[in-house]
């Protein structure tokens, strides 16, 4: 027997019980919806450049940054901040620009693949060392992957392999190349602080 | 001049200036987003669209196409180019959980998003099968659905007396579940018209495809459309052919005079393109005392969907992996109410391996024998089914070499009987790996400058698997060339047919094209094949700009017509058995595995695979593909599986959270080797496939191994902590 039934047209795992809401993340319901009129001025350094607009409070940083700006190195693999390939740096730290509301960065420095090497093209010799060791195939996660691999050498977290392992799993590489951006990591770490990685 | 041994597009990635379908921005871009429906079957009766339509920047919400103008795309495996015949929005059926029901276009990807959660429908809503043995699932024998001679059963000899009188006999049945390719990047891209062409920018594995299928559908001449995909981020099967969303967005953009930028979120990803589909497989083996292998029934259940029938190939590889006398194979489709499953990395020998591989382990422990021994006493002369020679077949090498790099003679059999001081239990295990080598056909453009640069264009798409690379190294290694100077444009339908790059046939397909390319372009430049080029001076030599030759190649066997079906954009390989010889690579895997002894968390430290793909024609990439194989086998034994909603159909864990694919963490060392012998009789350049037998036979030696650990066999995957309590 067939019953007529009304459904929210959503995410197909937004059961009926509600239970799996949570996973969704940016899926608010129609009540909660923000009005489309709202515009905040918003000004910031990306890649040492000053930006000023004005911008709705639900764009992510990701969408400012590929669809305003035409910086499209920085990636979307999930908008859930599930995968890592929109890590940006935020004042040189790393975040997923995905979740971080691009009101959010007023007055801050954002840094994103398209900056890591020097203005005359030269590379960082993390890049460098992700081209030697092959540390990626598709591609795709790579930028991501390279800010995270920058962060993580940076905050101090490239002492041995197994630390540089746990500190680069917020960066899924479905190709899995996983090997290679781990050596990258590492040899770029040793350059920078010869006692690092010996034991 | 020596060929470039880094990945030639490496620079590319590392700076984010590879540009991938959805990367192309433009002032009057419009963004769209898919409403999808929210029961599992059934019909809508009602899609209520006011309240989208009233927010502010959408332009259009559009729910029905007319049939007319939106036709099917027809079934890749059935003579078409759609993942699945069933083009959602032009009827009011609803056949899977997550189907559109509603596509929204907006200025902003804010204003599409808001507006397509506003939208509500009515459904009737029907009963749901979508696991194997749920009531109402439809078993169907295979070779009578689809009366094709590839798809009928392989039996040779009698197999079920030979088990039946079998000294030592096994018999298990596996469970193998739903998983998914989630490849880093999500399907989409920029669809819109130059005039009356249709421009789409969008990763895909076969961009002839969205081609063909587009003009099937919106019945337009394929040369007024034109695919661009120069970097897929990741297809594993999922982009290996047209997509749902392209055909409506191509209507829209052209109702609205502008080009609309899709990018499909990721829970859809999961509910609107294929999937590894389940399935059941029974493995009986019998053997003598001495350990030979006498007979081998292998019958497999495998998931389709109620609208196609997705082909299941599971013992092309287990009736050739042994030199076994008597085989019987059974293949049986279980329609399902799904979207249609398909391909994913090692579509069916992935779970085809864990089975056998792990009924062959436990032959050897039956009658305590070395399961590499076992499995090199059983090696095969000829292929078993067509008894045709092999092109080349060194199983039997990567096993030894294996074993060798490995360590394997330090291996105590006793399962239990190694251990770590803090009481891990330590396992090694072994497993053997088969792919069929196909080729498809090719066409290849290339063109010598006098100021000494080479440009190719070429079938072929790069998802980073490294086909660049590959081409560059072979042209540069021929016409003593700097890689710098050679450009390769694949993905793109403006260059060549763009057939489907899959099944391991991609490299192996561009490479004998540009090889045959090349000699042409030998000939004309009136150089030996042998001899040194000078391309600068021999080009100038001609008194013309350039030099300019075009080559077309086939696999054996292969009519040259065929060339004409992959124009189409229609899938045309051959392989694995040709007129004379049948051609497969093959793999040997050695696991380590550790369970922790306090969160029985199963480790895997280290890997060792030796592989059989001919010749490697790019060693870098080619360590990492295999490597990349060895992580899916991984996420496949230890990780991987789409749980299924049997109340309201779909996939519950559609996240990539929830979904759990391989992290850095997990992966430990992975040694490689290559047995680097040219299979000349396959193609003049002596390749075979790499990508997919990678994987093929890992989860059996993870699964050997934590036999070999715990004493206990495992029959489903993925394998979890509560499996080894």
């Amino acid at each position: 027997m067939t019953a007529i039934v009304r459904r929210s047209g959503g995410n197909p795992t937004n059961a009926p019980d509600g239970g799996l809401c949570l996973a969704l993340g940016d899926m608010g319901s129609s009540e909660a919806t923000l009005s489309s009129a709202i515009r905040t001025e918003t000004a910031f350094t990306v890649n040492g450049l000053r930006v000023k607009m004005e911008l709705d409070p639900r764009e992510s940083l990701l969408d400012v940054l590929r669809e305003r700006l035409g910086l499209t190195g920085t990636k979307k693999g999930c908008d859930h901040g599930q995968c890592g390939a929109c890590t940006v740096h935020l004042d040189g730290r790393r975040i997923v620009s995905c979740l971080t509301p691009a009101v959010q960065v007023n007055g801050q420095a954002v840094t994103t693949i398209e900056g890591v090497a020097a203005p005359d093209g030269t590379l960082h010799p993390l890049q460098e060392a992700f081209i030697d060791n092959d540390a990626l195939q598709c591609g795709y996660c790579t930028p991501g992957q390279v800010m995270s691999g920058l962060a993580c050498i940076a905050e101090g977290h490239a002492g041995d392999d197994d630390e540089i392992r746990e500190y680069l799993s917020g960066n899924l590489c479905r190709c899995g190349a996983y090997a290679g951006i781990l050596a990258a990591v590492r040899e770029t770490a040793r350059r920078t602080d010869p006692r690092v990685g010996e034991g | 001049m020596s060929a470039p041994t880094q990945r030639v597009d490496a620079r590319l990635k590392v700076t984010g200036a590879a540009r991938y379908g959805a990367d192309l921005t433009s002032p009057n871009l419009a963004h769209a987003v898919f409403a999808v429906s929210t029961i599992g079957k059934g019909r809508v009766v009602n899609v209520e669209t006011a309240a989208a339509e009233a927010v502010p920047g959408v332009l259009m919400v559009l729910t029905r196409f007319d049939a007319s103008d939106l036709g099917s795309p027809g079934f890749l495996m059935g003579h078409g180019y759609g993942f699945q015949s069933l083009q959602p929005l032009v009827d009011d059926r609803i056949a899977y959980r997550g189907q559109p029901i509603a596509l929204v276009v907006a200025d902003t990807l804010i204003a599409a998003t808001e507006a397509a959660n506003l939208i509500r429908a009515d459904y009737e809503i029907e009963p749901i099968a979508v696991a194997l043995d749920a009531e109402g699932a439809e078993t169907l024998s295979q070779q009578e659905a689809i009366p094709l001679p590839f798809l009928a059963d392989i039996v040779v000899g009698d197999a079920g007396a030979a088990f039946d009188a079998s000294p030592v006999r096994i018999e298990a049945t596996f469970d193998l579940p739903q998983q998914h390719q989630v490849p880093m990047e999500l399907i989409g891209g920029v669809v819109g018209w130059r005039g009356d062409t249709l421009v789409v920018h969008e990763g895909t594995q076969n961009a002839g495809a969205l081609r063909g299928g587009l003009a099937r559908q919106l019945g337009l001449d394929p040369a007024k459309i034109e695919i661009i995909s120069p970097y897929t981020g990741g297809g594993f099967g999922q982009k290996n052919s047209l997509q749902p969303h392209v055909g409506p967005l191509a209507l829209a953009s052209r109702r609205l005079g502008r080009p609309i930028k899709f990018v499909m979120p990721r829970t859809q990803t999961f509910h609107q393109a294929s999937f590894r589909p389940a399935s059941r497989q029974l493995v009986r083996l019998g053997a003598d005392e001495t350990g030979r292998l006498l007979a081998a029934v292998h019958e497999v259940d495998q998931q389709t969907s109620r609208h196609d029938l997705f082909p299941a190939l599971y013992t092309e590889i287990t009736s050739r992996l042994y030199g076994i006398g008597q085989f019987r194979g059974r293949h049986r489709l279980v329609r399902t109410d799904v979207q249609t499953p398909g391909f994913m990395r090692a579509p069916w020998e992935q779970a085809a391996a864990f089975a056998f591989e792990s009924v062959v382990d436990e032959i050897a422990y039956a009658l305590g024998q070395d399961p590499v021994a076992l499995r090199l006493a059983n090696d095969a002369d000829v292929d078993p089914v067509t008894g045709q020679p092999f092109s080349s077949r060194h199983l039997a090498e990567c096993l030894r070499r294996g074993a060798d790099m490995f360590g394997w003679a330090g291996r105590t059999h006793e399962p239990g009987s190694m251990r770590g001081a803090d009481g891990t239990q330590i396992g090694w295990g072994v497993a053997s790996g088969a792919y069929p080598a196909s080729i498809a056909p090719a066409v290849a453009r290339l063109s010598a400058a006098a100021d000494g640069k080479v440009t190719v264009g070429v079938d072929g798409h790069e998802m980073g698997q490294g086909i660049r690379t590959a081409i560059v190294r072979l042209i540069s290694e021929d016409l003593s060339v700097a890689a710098e100077d050679v450009i390769v444009y694949v993905g793109d339908t403006r260059v060549a047919p763009q057939h489907l790059t899959a099944g391991s046939w991609g490299t192996a397909t561009a490479l004998q094209a540009v090889h045959a390319a090349l000699r042409d372009l030998r000939k004309r430049l009136n150089v030996a094949d042998s001899d040194p080029v000078d391309v600068e001076a021999l080009v100038a030599a001609t008194g013309q700009a350039t030099v300019d030759v075009e080559a077309t190649t086939v696999a054996p066997g292969q009519p040259p017509e065929i060339i004409e079906q992959s124009r189409a954009g229609l899938v045309s390989f051959a392989g694995p058995v040709y007129p004379g010889f049948t051609a497969f690579s093959f793999i040997a895997h050695f696991a380590e595995v550790r369970i922790e002894p306090t969160t029985r968390r199963i480790r895997v430290p280290r890997v060792v695979s030796v592989v059989d793909c001919g010749r490697v024609a790019s060693p870098v990439t080619a360590v990492s593909q295999v490597r990349g194989g060895v992580v899916w086998g991984i996420g496949g034994a230890l990780r991987e599986r789409s749980e299924v909603d049997p109340r309201y159909g779909g996939f519950a864990n559609a996240t990539m959270e929830e979904y759990p694919i391989p992290v850095n963490a997990d992966i430990g060392e992975v040694e490689v080797g290559f047995v680097d012998e040219p299979d000349l009789l396959l193609n003049p350049v002596g390749v075979k496939g790499l990508g997919e037998v990678s994987m093929v036979g890992v989860a059996a030696a993870i699964a050997n191994a934590v036999f070999h650990a715990t004493g206990r066999r495992h029959r489903r995957l993925p394998i979890r902590i509560e499996d080894v309590l």
